[in-house]
């Protein structure tokens, strides 16, 4: 919204953007990162828990005066930048393995886990990966509006415990970052998005990520390392930290997924095509997937020798977890859910069902009625969900309003292509799960990784180390 | 408690360089009268009862104010968000914009 705000004064035009008191701090740090004053007309409280009168009072006597303050630029704060930064690539910082947490820890660098020190030789053997050049700048990203080169890559990497020989993984992971409709700037947001990175290819086995029983839990060096990084980098190059930082108004929040990798032989071997070929890459190609997720569904279990026995207990068991959600999706019109299916499970669908097949299906059945959508919509922001509208601007299909009945069943995915579909956990369970993304906020996003030349030389030496 | 043998470590700074290109103040305007005012909002917080009531009140305090409401702008934070600020600085010139009130963060 500020950005909005941002463009009409780069136009010459004078803004006030209208924020609520726990967002102050944040709008401070997102002025930083535009270069520029914006006067804030504070909302004081929260708009969403006060009565139509008290909303109305405010709006009166604290809007309407800061509206015209800020018009007339009284009290605008002018914009401090940070002064007196380091060089890229500088040392900051020398003392024991306990120094060198708290310092890190003091100056908000780290995640609140132990670090391992990014030293000169560390992020050197990071870079050693990798082609790239490490002043090369892949974008500038927002909120800070920091430089992501190749060596705050590297850097962070090392922090956050990976090996040097998952550099190529983790620059396509802020490349993916880096797409414009990707989002990145919305990161920070109340729902408290924790980003998903699915690797598909042979890098899987390159770099020994688990695909198997326990996928999404901490313990595989690569996949707990990966993940964490991920968050690392939103902390330090995004800016998205929480209290004591600025950036990251989760409100309640979870901790950041590791990175899920698929069982592509096992899905291979049922007939279907893995996740990396449906994201249109070759088997052979070694890729990145990120998405939002803000939250998961509880363990799936299903049983039977058909697919449509498992196909109905995942509508049963997530469709409902999806559905109060659903209608961020709907408004806009993307939301990217995930389904990660346990391998046995895969294997009974895959005797008499294609994976669109299957999409389809969840598709069809998983649906709310269009009253229970409209009031969950303005239950959690006050978002009118209006179907025409959605409609007429092409977000949803026109079968949305065939009719003005309130009580009308209504998909909660707009398109079976919209879901995603992974082999992965433990073959010997029965056992599938949900992820569930924040509409077009970290839509699902691939990029294929770009390996150096050598890149058998370096996991050879990896091997030795 | 610290092992005297323990190493130091030498460590590199983990963030990266701001590149910001810092812009000057916009004029500001003291007084609404005559002027027209751009809404834009991002569909959410209850912007929808907060700018007609917005709306009055200037109207009473400012002859000949007028607005160019949200609706004619779209959803500033929705799916066509980048389109819509692109088409934006346009827009407002356009509309002659003399000011715009942004909401709703939060």
């Amino acid at each position: 919204m500020l950005r909005a705000a941002s463009i009409a004064e780069a136009a010459g035009i004078p803004s006030v953007s209208i924020i609520g008191s726990g967002f102050l701090r944040q709008a401070e740090l997102i002025t930083r990162g535009l270069g520029m004053p914006l006067p804030i007309a504070e909302y004081p409280g929260v708009p969403m828990v006060d009565s139509r009168e008290t909303f109305s009072h405010k709006v009166e006597h604290n809007l309407l005066p800061a509206i015209i303050a800020g018009l007339a630029r009284k009290d605008v704060k002018p914009v401090k930048q940070a002064s007196g930064e380091p060089a890229p690539g500088s040392v900051v910082f020398e003392g024991t393995l306990d120094q060198v947490q708290q310092h890190f820890h003091d100056r908000l660098w780290s995640d609140g886990l132990p670090v391992i020190p990014p030293t000169q030789q560390r992020v050197d053997a990071f870079l050693g990966c990798t082609d790239r050049d490490p002043a090369e700048v892949i974008a500038v990203l927002p909120q800070e509006s920091r430089a992501a080169s190749i060596l705050s890559i590297a850097v962070n990497g090392v922090m956050a415990g990976c090996r040097p020989e998952y550099m190529p993984l983790l620059i396509a992971i802020v490349e993916v970052m880096a797409e414009p409709d990707f989002r990145i700037e919305d990161a920070g947001s109340t729902p408290s998005i924790e980003l998903l990175v699915i690797v598909s290819g042979p890098i899987i086995g390159d770099l020994d990520l688990n695909s198997g029983a326990g996928v999404m839990k901490i313990g595989r060096q690569a996949n707990s390392s990966i993940g964490r990084f991920v968050r690392l980098y939103l902390r330090n190059i995004c800016g998205y930290r929480i209290p004591p930082g600025d950036g990251d108004k989760g409100s309640i929040g979870f901790t950041f997924n590791v990175a899920l990798a698929e069982n592509e032989s096992w899905a291979r071997d049922i007939g279907w095509p893995t996740f990396g070929e449906e994201m249109g890459f070759a088997a052979g190609d070694s890729v990145v997937t990120m998405q939002s997720v803000v939250s998961f569904t509880s363990p799936v279990y299903s049983s039977g020798a058909d697919a449509l026995s498992h196909a109905r207990m995942f509508v049963e068991g997530m469709g409902p977890a999806f559905t109060h959600w659903c209608y961020t999706g709907l408004k806009r019109g993307l939301w990217n859910p995930l389904i990660v299916l346990g391998p046995s499970i895969a294997r009974v669908i895959a005797s008499e069902w294609t994976k669109d097949e299957l999409r389809h299906y969840l598709w069809q059945h998983m649906t709310l009625p269009a009253s229970k959508m409209e009031y969950l919509a303005l239950q959690a922001g006050g978002e009118p969900l209006d179907f025409r509208e959605a409609v007429r601007e092409g977000y949803l299909p026109p079968e949305y309003i065939a009719s003005d009945d309130p009580q009308r069943q209504l998909r909660i995915i707009v398109r079976p292509e919209d879901i995603g579909i992974v082999v992965a956990g433990d073959p010997g369970r029965n056992q599938s799960r949900g992820y569930m993304p924040n509409h077009i906020q970290g839509p699902r996003t691939s990029r294929r990784i770009r390996l150096p030349a050598d890149w058998a030389d370096i996991l050879r030496r990896a091997k030795q180390t | 408690m610290q092992d005297h043998e323990e190493p130091g470590y030498r460590v590199l700074w983990p963030l990266a360089r701001i590149e910001v290109k810092s812009a000057n103040e916009t004029r500001g305007l003291p007084d609404l009268s005559g002027k027209t005012v751009a809404e834009l909002w991002d569909q959410i917080f209850r912007g929808d009862i907060a700018y007609p009531q917005l709306r009055e009140h200037l109207k009473q305090r400012y002859p000949g104010i007028r607005f160019v409401e949200h609706t004619q702008f779209g959803n500033i934070h929705g799916p066509r968000q980048r389109e819509i600020l692109e088409g934006l600085p346009d827009k407002l010139r356009a509309a002659g914009v003399d000011a715009v009130i942004c909401g709703i963060g939060a």
